[in-house]
């Protein structure tokens, strides 16, 4: 039994017994409901009567657990015989569209258009009063809601892939609403149903209390209710018992309809969470390591040592990113390569200040050599810090622009806005550095461009807009994560081109470019950093690495590119290790071709294979 | 060698598809076509690749072949005979030799039942093996992707994105397809692990003389996986021919440009920038009239506006629709 479905538990036995107990009302040792006693009238809770008597002296227990199988069944009774119309109905409408829309969901819906209460009443004039009329009206009153939640469920689970694969199978339709469609609106069907339950409860209520509903003496908690209100200066219990069961049950089902979606929910919940909200604290949790460091012939614009990034376990801390350390010169492109997860984007993130709020950096450092001033360790920056240098000395380029450029802002004021974060020029100075920025980067016809929303540009253009953003200050580091990778091949080729354009006009300006593509590696970077599992595994000039890679993840990440004309591509066996479940000693270990006893006994120390370059791996003499 | 070719198992003829759109409930309406006039044929143990830029309509021409999408125009053969001629039961019969793969391994899988369940449906639905055979044959489809047979009790989201998509693979086969559509089977998976699924595909067409149309935007995996290949920009296949002659010595401008933009592992010393096409996709509501390539032809004239290039064949099996066909400027070879 998982966790999830010991949540159920509780609102599963609390509701099993409210079942249990008005099922079995009849058979229960309970006095006559209808049984008056005119002299013990409001009489007091008692031995004989738990919860005293009422107006006509009879007992309040009796009539409560009576009262909720009225009440119960109607509530119940029409939630459930509209939810199995209404998903009908909006399947069918969903599914097969068109004609068959018309006659279900949005024949339903003229139901609408009347007034609930009105409707009720037309219904009860017609029948009588009574629990089956009332039944009935509140089956037809509900049906709609259910018909149109399902329907638009429905809409959206039929374009997915699965459902495509069922009829492309030959499945017969009704199977597939049945088998597929179905459990997957289950989760809208549920809170549905828990709203209309508590709604039904409470028109049932009312239309008793208007003496719409169940007939008297039959008890009702709506009559129950009714009565009490007459009586409420001389026996305000009797108000509070009916309301305090009308209020609980409801809750109850709410708690448990609630509780049933997220075990309907295959894949674990994860926490939500405002994880790009900032926090000012520095993102590190632990006293600076002082790295030992050699001193280099030029100064490097950047200098990462022994970068590790953790989660902000509550029992453990799990690391994601270890012991990274790379330099860039300035004017350089460094390529950061690996699979997903790997920890590229980490890496970058850590360097912009920009690492989601339950992560953090638990060692290493990272020297940054602003324009003018001494160098800056960006492992122990303070968000304020960071604001400083952000956008204007360090700036970064995403995969998704649509994501980051803001939806409701003109493409020129969002450039704008960067230049007046860290500069204040003149509004027609601006405006000019804004047309330039948005030529520069190859946007055509900038003076009216800059006036349009991101959504009217194409995927090309809002990257290029982006890109604008990002170099809106000259920056020395550009980050850029994958900026190419969402693209059309074309368009990749521009995009790329404006890259190889950027570094050729700004030599000064170095760039940390992410990517899991090697070829768009070889065509834009200087040096190449491949990571695996969180780790450098090896490091160099992309022309030397590529020609002779010397770690065996390079060498097959290669070999596993189309390109050549290899009969057969080498695939590497199995997957990349998640974080909680690295392997002992070299964590490559269990997918390496290479591999030996020795390799998992413990991590591989960085070796040297020639100047300039780095291979986490003891047999890297052997790899080619 | 094309003389000696099969018979086509599937067949395209003058395949059109419009996707009318219309502004407000009286508004005007505008003709979308996603794909037009696109005729293409498929023997057994063939693989097509179909190249193209997002929104040529790659998806929409796979999804007609399939019989998943009605054709606005022109018919769609399967084994000689009409898809349109079959209804209801028939139809649905049919489908077992046709299936699909698709792009998204995380969205192909139904997150609520198990893996065995999902590739028993197939089994179940076409009675390809007696109902106590079935569980054998899941253990044994599931061991034919290369995953463990205790796979079949799990949900897919136990499974990482190229298992998911070998999942996908096995559940396609249980029907024992004799054509596949494989809509960007790769595209969403890491490298080393979209070897696993190209390498898997090449089995399967070799072991089950399968008829495959692998949709992708990579010139790489379709080079190296496919026999024949497809250029197609704005619904129009605009080149088409064995995969050595198209991608070798490419006739069209545009499958010429399309290779230049392939980043590629060993790059060219030319000039930069002359390997860049300008320009973006124009809109399919509003395509050029003439050659749909022509707004972005590094080689366009005059002539190019006057009507859609007829197809000349540049070899028996390879045709291209240009006015100014050849490996370089200037006319055929
Ligand atoms: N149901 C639809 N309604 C309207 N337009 C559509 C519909 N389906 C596709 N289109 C349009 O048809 C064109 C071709 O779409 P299709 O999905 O076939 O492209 P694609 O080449 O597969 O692109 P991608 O590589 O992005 O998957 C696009 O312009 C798309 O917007
Ligand atoms: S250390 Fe051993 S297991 Fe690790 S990459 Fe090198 S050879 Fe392979
Ligand atoms: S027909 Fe003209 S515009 Fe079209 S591809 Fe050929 S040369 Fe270019
Ligand atoms: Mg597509």
């Amino acid at each position: 039994m998982n966790r999830a479905v010991r949540k159920l538990i509780v609102p599963g036995s609390i509701v099993a017994t409210i079942v249990l107990l008005v099922l079995l009302a009849p058979v229960l040792p309970l006095a006559d409901v209808r049984g008056m006693d005119i002299p013990h009238r409001f009489a007091p809770p008692s031995g004989a009567h738990w919860l005293g008597q009422d107006e006509f002296g009879r007992d309040v227990l009796a009539r409560l657990i009576w009262g909720g199988r009225a009440s119960l069944f109607i509530a119940v009774g029409s939630a459930l015989a509209a939810a199995v119309i209404g998903t009908t109905l909006g399947l069918l409408g969903g599914y097969f569209r068109g004609a068959v829309e018309i006659v279900t969901v949005r024949a339903s819906e003229i139901v609408l258009c009347l007034p609930p209460l009105l409707l009720a009443l037309l219904v009860v004039t017609i029948l009588g009063a009574g629990t089956w009329p009332l039944i009935l009206a509140l089956t037809i009153l509900y049906t709609p809601n259910y018909a149109r939640v399902i329907y638009a469920a429905t809409l959206q689970v039929r374009s997915l892939d699965f459902v495509t694969a069922q009829r492309a199978m030959g499945t017969h339709p009704l199977l597939i609403l049945w088998r597929t469609i179905l459990p997957n609106v289950m989760p809208p069907l549920l809170v549905q149903m828990s709203l209309v339950v508590a709604s039904a409860m409470v028109i049932e209520s009312g239309l008793s209390f208007l003496g719409l509903g169940v007939v008297p003496p039959t008890p009702s908690w709506g009559l129950m209710i009714r009565a009490a209100r007459g009586a409420m200066e001389l026996a305000p219990m009797l108000l509070v018992w009916p309301s305090l069961a009308l209020a609980g049950t409801i809750l109850t089902f709410n708690l448990l309809c609630d509780r049933l979606q997220s075990v309907l929910d295959p894949r674990a919940t994860t926490a939500g969470g405002a994880l790009w909200l900032r926090n000012p604290r520095p993102r590190t949790r632990r006293a600076a390591t002082p790295v030992p460091r050699q001193e280099q012939a030029p100064a490097p614009l950047l200098d990462i040592r022994g970068l590790a990034i953790s989660v902000d376990g509550g029992r453990q801390s799990m690391g994601l990113v270890e012991n990274v350390s790379l330099s860039l010169q300035p004017g350089e492109t460094l390529a950061l390569v690996g699979e997903s997860g790997s920890g590229k984007t980490l890496t970058g993130l850590a360097m912009t200040g920009l690492l989601p709020d339950s992560l953090s950096i638990t060692g290493g450092t990272a020297d940054f050599a602003p324009r003018d001033g001494a160098p800056i360790d960006l492992c122990q920056l303070d968000e304020q810090g960071f604001r400083a240098l952000r956008g204007n000395e360090i700036s970064m380029v995403f995969q998704d622009a649509s994501a980051a450029l803001n939806p409701v802002l003109r493409i020129g004021d969002q450039v704008a806005e960067a230049i007046r974060a860290h500069h204040s020029p003149s509004d027609a100075d601006c405006d000019a550095a804004v047309v330039d920025l948005l030529r520069h980067v190859g946007i055509p016809d900038p003076e009216r461009r800059m006036r349009a929303y991101p959504h009217e540009l194409s995927g090309g253009q809002r990257q290029r807009a982006m890109i604008a953003v990002a170099i809106a200050n000259n920056p020395r580091l550009l980050i850029a994560d994958e900026p190419t990778t969402a693209l059309d091949p074309t368009i990749q080729a521009q995009i790329l081109q404006l890259f190889r354009k950027l570094k050729d006009d700004t030599p000064e300006m170095g760039m940390i470019f992410v990517t899991h593509d090697l070829a768009v590696v070889a065509e834009i970077a200087d040096r190449v950093t491949v990571m695996y599992a969180g780790q450098v595994v090896e490091d160099g000039p992309v022309s030397e690495v590529f020609a002779r890679p010397r770690h065996p993840y390079t060498a097959a990440l290669i070999a596993s590119v189309p390109e050549g004309g290899a009969e057969r591509l080498v695939a590497i066996p199995g997957t990349v290790p998640t974080p909680n479940a690295m392997p002992p000693g070299c964590r490559f270990a269990p997918r390496c071709g290479h591999a030996r006893p020795e390799c998992t006994l413990a991590p591989p120390p960085v070796d040297t294979p020639a100047p300039g370059r780095r291979s986490r791996c003891i047999r890297w003499k052997e790899v080619t | 060698m094309f003389d000696t070719s099969p018979p086509p198992l599937i067949e395209a003829v003058g395949l059109g598809r419009n996707f009318e759109t219309r502004h407000g409930l009286f508004g005007q309406r505008r003709d979308v076509w996603a794909v037009r006039d696109v005729s293409l044929s498929l023997a057994r143990g063939e693989t097509v690749g179909i190249v193209g830029e997002s929104g040529c309509g790659k998806s929409t021409l796979g999804r007609m072949m399939l019989g998943l999408e009605a054709p606005t125009t022109g018919t769609v053969r399967f084994d000689g005979r009409d898809l349109s001629d079959y209804s209801g039961a028939a139809r649905r019969k049919l489908a077992r030799r046709m299936q699909m793969v698709f792009q998204d391994p995380f969205g192909s899988l139904d997150p609520r039942r198990s893996v065995g369940a999902q590739i028993a449906d197939g089994l179940k639905t076409h009675s390809i093996v007696p109902p106590e055979a079935v569980q054998a044959e899941v253990t044994r489809l599931i061991e034919q992707v290369d995953l463990p047979a205790a796979a079949a009790q799990r949900r897919p989201h136990e499974f990482s994105g190229g298992q998911r998509q070998r999942i996908a693979v096995a559940r396609a086969l249980a029907t024992r397809p004799d054509f596949i559509v494989a809509d960007e089977p790769v595209s969403a998976l890491d490298v080393s692990i979209q070897a696993q699924v190209v390498n898997l595909l090449m089995d399967l067409r070799r072991d089950l003389d399968l008829a495959m149309l692998f949709i992708s935007h990579d010139l790489h995996v379709v080079r190296h996986l496919c026999t024949r290949i497809a250029v197609m920009y704005l619904g129009r296949i605009v080149e088409e021919g064995p995969a050595d002659q198209v991608f070798g010595t490419p006739a069209h401008p545009y499958t010429r440009a399309l290779l230049a933009a392939t980043p590629s592992l060993h790059p060219r010393q030319q000039a930069a920038a002359d390997r860049i096409l300008p320009g973006e996709l124009p809109s399919p509501a509003n395509p050029p009239s003439g050659c749909p390539f022509r707004t972005r032809c590094p080689i366009a004239e005059d002539a190019c506006a006057a009507s859609v290039p007829a197809y000349r064949d540049m070899a028996p099996g390879w045709r291209s629709a240009c006015i100014k066909p050849g490996p370089a400027a200037g006319g055929p070879r």
